[in-house]
């Protein structure tokens, strides 16, 4: 038999094998170290390298390629769970195909091996390969005129912006803040030192001003922001762009609390004009919580995520 | 032997120095300036405090004479804003009056793309200089040690020095443009700019006066200074002096931008306090200067590459197509040696940006902007993988390369897998079945590569790997003999790893520390890759010693695709830097300067991301139609006749 043809064969029949046979059992309800399903696509890696190396296979440049594109192809669609969205998939199928250019594109010797086939197939030398992809192409660019052409009802995307840029100055209360220039006023100490520098700094007082921000919170927000401050509240999957999740390492931990206290302060309807339409269904807190309140809260969303608020170095500022 | 293997030295060490010049001013700059602004700064005060008593003295007898105000940007030793004297008047509220147009455009478009015209040539023109000291500088070290190549070294520079003598009164045609642009349609702003920076504009245009002085005589005296002896070192010191001229013109026009976008030396309301240099030196200067000189060094190759390409893919005889072949390698050299830090740069200059203006920063990074950013990572990872298949590609044609070549895949894996780090956006765009379905905004795993925790480790990764590539690259024809082989090959193999090791570590360290503390984590980052790429060149280069030569480079053979990726190249970098410039200059939304002078014309808006792209592209394709254009001019002069490709030595002196 023609090995390469073997070669597909087993990659074929082994991917079948694997997909209904292994999957299920590396994909159990929680994942550990050894059942989940990265460790499935590793071993199902080996098992195509194995095959074709044990068995002198050698398939030519072009096969190798499609193993390659649809490894990755595999991964992203069925391997990487949760399924990442559409447009991300696209994405990462465009990077994995360059990728895919450039492993056979490495040198002239590998893609000239890679593009034999194509011409042999172009030219008639393969005759069947010809007659079956000339049949199969008009077939296939008029199903995906069709599937282009049928209407579709998907809910659009949506192009989201997430950090609103912050006005330079707020004001709450009658009070007009300079957002580049306020702290949280219950904060003990900027990077909360105190835990490590016992007995210098007491954390009594501001154990208690987080205890108040908790209460606060468990009263007004976590029925959106969740009880785990993670943005999976119970209503959160009502609203379109969910909450925000607190625990991600690119929400709170990535602002300085100013922003925090502008943002709750003035909810959704203080968004500022650039990048609208917003879909932010805070509301503006200023209308229900005192100033300290609002601090309070914003102490405790970074005490209970562990999260530290952004600071900057103010040096490039001074004229010293 | 041995004469190749000092030869082979010259270029990256010149390379090294000229980059350890040109980054001083950047790196140094800062520390001279505290310095001398703690002097300066005690001095006003002093004199602050003076007036101020004096002014208490005379209390009652009538007005004081001096008005002293807060600067918006600098601060003295106890955080308090610096005083200064006012010494202009407020910014102007703009009207209707203060703007005009024409009926077949907008403004702002029309004078955008006057702007990034004029930016693309400026950048062109001083950048070729750059090569043509490097270049000029090699071939008078090597003269003694192989005649022909030194031979074939000037030519290349003194041609591209010929092309840049056109481009260069293109440049100044472009900057007249742009000049008459802002006085025509947007007067009220140029108005206040002219006021502010009065005497900067005529020491500007005396610079260029002095650069135009300067390169004629570089240019039209080098033939008659051609003595290969004093006169030739002269000729190559005066490409020092057009080189140091053309980065103070640079870092004097760059005074304009970062103030618009940052600026210091004024008060709230606009008004000149007196100090030319604080209103010159705002805080985005340095980086933004140094940032440009390694984008110019990026662009110039691209550019000097992508003509090559396209003279080597048309030449018809061997002997061209191995001279072309051969200025392509060395354009890419410049470039990738430009690209590798560029990132750096980038990162110190958002840096800088974020520190002055968090909403600026978050504008940037998480808010309108931020798509563009995505777009300009793809940009970013699209330059990678061109410089990486160029080397790839290059490498095939060298006798040897063999041995090194069956790494190239997994580098290529190593490249896909940062990359794909690299651009995965914080943000995903989907539906809101696909929102429930990954159960909220982040995936649990590719949603811990949004941050610059990862980004920063994936970068640095990727210019790792492309530094392995150059060095395979660079030993590929060689058979090392030192004694000391062994040893050299584990230290390059321990570097490396280390390096891998460590920037990994560090990424991930970045997720257990608060962010600012994260933020300096970048730093032995970047200190490791640039540590990686010093010690590992300069353990490689000190392997070549005594090294046998197991074939030339057949120069003349190398493949279309790595040729072809030259242009993917030149043309991403190009669209590149009209998209960040875009970036940097649109963050300012609606100020002319930034919360100082608003912009009140029709056009202060932000475009959609297509809207801008389209108008990048349009830069794209008009500046290369216009460099079409120049190197056609160039062209029409009598051509020299080719420089004899050497039949017993085909290989560059730093490829030996």
């Amino acid at each position: 038999m023609n090995k390469s043809f073997l070669s597909l064969i087993l990659a074929v029949a082994g991917w079948a094998v694997f997909h209904y046979g292994l999957l299920p059992i590396f994909t159990p309800k929680v994942a550990g170290w050894i059942f989940n399903p990265y460790v499935y696509f590793l071993i199902f890696c080996a098992y195509l390298i194995i095959v074709n190396v044990g068995m002198r296979l050698n398939p030519p440049m072009a096969l190798k390629a499609f193993y390659v594109w649809m490894l990755g192809y595999y991964f992203y669609d069925a391997i990487l769970t949760p399924h990442i969205p559409w447009t991300l998939f696209i994405t990462y199928m465009m990077l994995w195909s360059i990728g895919t250019f450039l492993y056979i594109s490495q040198d002239p010797t590998t893609f000239r091996e890679f593009r034999a086939p194509i011409v042999k197939t172009i030219v008639g030398e393969y005759k069947l390969a010809r007659i079956v992809v000339f049949t199969l192409l008009p077939v296939l660019v008029g199903f995906a005129t069709w599937n282009t052409l049928y209407p579709s009802f998907a809910e659009p995307v949506e192009l989201r912006t997430v950090h609103p840029a912050p006005p330079s100055t707020t004001k709450v209360h009658g009070k007009t803040y300079k957002l580049e220039e306020i702290g949280n006023p219950f904060r003990t100490d900027e990077q909360d030192n105190y835990k490590d520098s016992f007995p210098f700094l007491d954390k009594t007082e501001y154990m208690k001003n987080v205890t108040e921000g908790g209460t606060v919170f468990f009263e007004n927000c976590h029925y959106c922001h969740g009880d785990q401050l993670n943005g999976l509240g119970m209503f959160s999957h009502a609203f379109n762009p969910t909450p925000a999740n607190f625990i991600d390492p690119g929400t709170i931990a990535m602002l300085q609390e100013s922003f925090l206290f502008w943002r709750v302060s003035k909810g959704g309807p203080g968004l500022p004009n650039e990048s609208t339409p917003w879909s932010s269904a805070m509301p503006p807190w200023e209308e229900h919580l005192t100033t300290d309140e609002i601090w309070k809260v914003i102490l405790f969303e970074y005490w209970y995520t562990g999260w530290h608020p952004r600071t900057f170095d103010t040096e490039g500022s001074t004229a010293e | 032997m041995l004469g190749k293997t000092r030869r082979l030295n010259i270029l990256p060490i010149a390379l090294f120095f000229a980059f350890a010049v040109y980054m001083m001013p950047g790196l140094a700059g800062d520390a001279f300036a505290k310095e001398a602004f703690a002097e300066q700064a005690f001095a006003e005060q002093a004199f602050a405090k003076e007036v101020m008593a004096a002014d208490d003295d005379a209390e009652g007898e009538g007005e004081p004479e001096i008005e002293w105000s807060q600067d918006v940007f600098y601060k003295d030793f106890e955080g308090n804003p610096l005083k200064g004297p006012v010494s202009g008047a407020p910014a102007p509220e703009l009207g209707e009056n203060d703007y005009n147009n024409y009926e077949f455009a907008p403004s702002r478009i029309i004078l955008w793309m006057a702007n990034q015209q004029h930016l693309y040539f400026g950048s062109f023109v001083l950048a070729v200089p750059i090569f043509c000291m490097l270049i000029e500088f090699v071939g008078i070290r090597s003269r003694e040690s192989d005649p022909v190549m030194a031979k074939k070294y000037d030519m290349l520079a003194h041609d591209l020095m010929k092309v840049s003598l056109t481009a260069y009164s293109w440049t100044a045609i472009l900057g007249g443009i742009l000049l008459f642009t802002f006085i025509t349609l947007f007067p009220g702003f140029f108005k206040y700019m002219a006021t502010i920076f009065r005497p900067v504009m005529h020491v500007y245009a005396l610079m260029f006066l002095a650069e135009s002085g300067v390169l004629y005589v570089y240019y039209y005296g080098w033939d008659k200074m051609n003595d290969g002896g004093f006169l030739k070192w002269v000729h190559c010191s005066i490409s020092v002096l057009l080189n140091l001229i053309g980065t103070v013109l640079m870092y004097l026009a760059n005074s304009w931008a970062t103030f618009m976008q940052a600026p210091g030396g004024i008060d709230e309301q606009g008004r000149f306090l007196g100090n030319i240099w604080h209103v010159i030196h705002s805080t985005l200067w340095n980086p933004v200067g140094v940032h440009r000189i390694l984008g110019n060094i990026v662009f110039g190759g691209g550019i000097v590459g992508a003509y090559a390409a396209y003279h080597y893919l048309t030449a018809r005889d061997e002997e061209t197509k191995a001279h072309y072949d051969w200025v392509c390698y060395v354009a890419m050299f410049i470039c990738i040696f430009g690209l590798i830090p560029l990132p750096f740069a980038g990162y110190w200059l958002m840096k800088e940006v974020y520190a002055f203006r968090q909403q600026m920063g978050i504008t940037l990074m998480g808010g309108i902007m931020a798509w563009l950013f995505i777009i300009q990572a793809v940009m970013i990872g699209l330059l990678f993988f061109a410089a990486n298949s160029y080397l790839h590609n290059s490498m095939s044609r060298v006798q040897g390369s063999q041995r090194y070549m069956k790494y190239c895949k997994y580098m290529v894996l190593l490249l896909i897998v940062c990359f794909t780090m690299w651009m995965t956006p914080h943000t995903i765009v989907m539906t809101p079945a696909e929102l429930k379905e990954m159960g909220g905004a982040q995936h649990p795993i590719i949603g811990h590569f949004g941050v610059m925790s990862a980004k920063n480790t994936a970068v640095n990764l990727m210019i790792v790997t492309t530094i392995l590539c150059f060095l395979l690259y660079q030993r590929a024809n060689k058979k090392i003999t030192v004694p000391w082989a062994t040893a050299g090959n584990c230290w390059i193999t321990a570097i490396f790893v280390g390096a891998a090791l460590n920037i990994i570590f560090l990424g991930v360290y970045g997720y257990f520390l608060p962010a600012n503390q994260r933020v300096g984590l970048s730093v032995p980052q970047v200190t490791t890759t640039l540590t990686t790429l010093f010690a590992g060149t300069a353990i490689n280069i000190s392997m070549f010693k005594d090294s046998e030569s197991m074939g030339d480079i057949k120069w003349g053979t190398q493949s279309k695709v790595g040729t072809y990726a030259i242009f993917l190249l030149a043309i991403s970098f190009t669209w590149l830097m009209g998209l960040m410039g875009y970036i940097r200059s649109a963050v300012r939304l609606f100020w002319h300067v930034t919360e100082v002078l608003r912009d009140n014309s029709p056009d202060a808006y932000t475009l959609t991301i297509g809207e801008a792209g389209k108008m990048l592209t349009f830069n794209t394709l008009f500046v290369w139609v216009q460099f079409v254009v120049v190197f056609w001019v160039a062209s029409l002069s009598a051509k020299p006749a080719a420089a004899k490709a050497p039949d017993a030595v085909p290989v560059p002196a730093q490829q030996q």
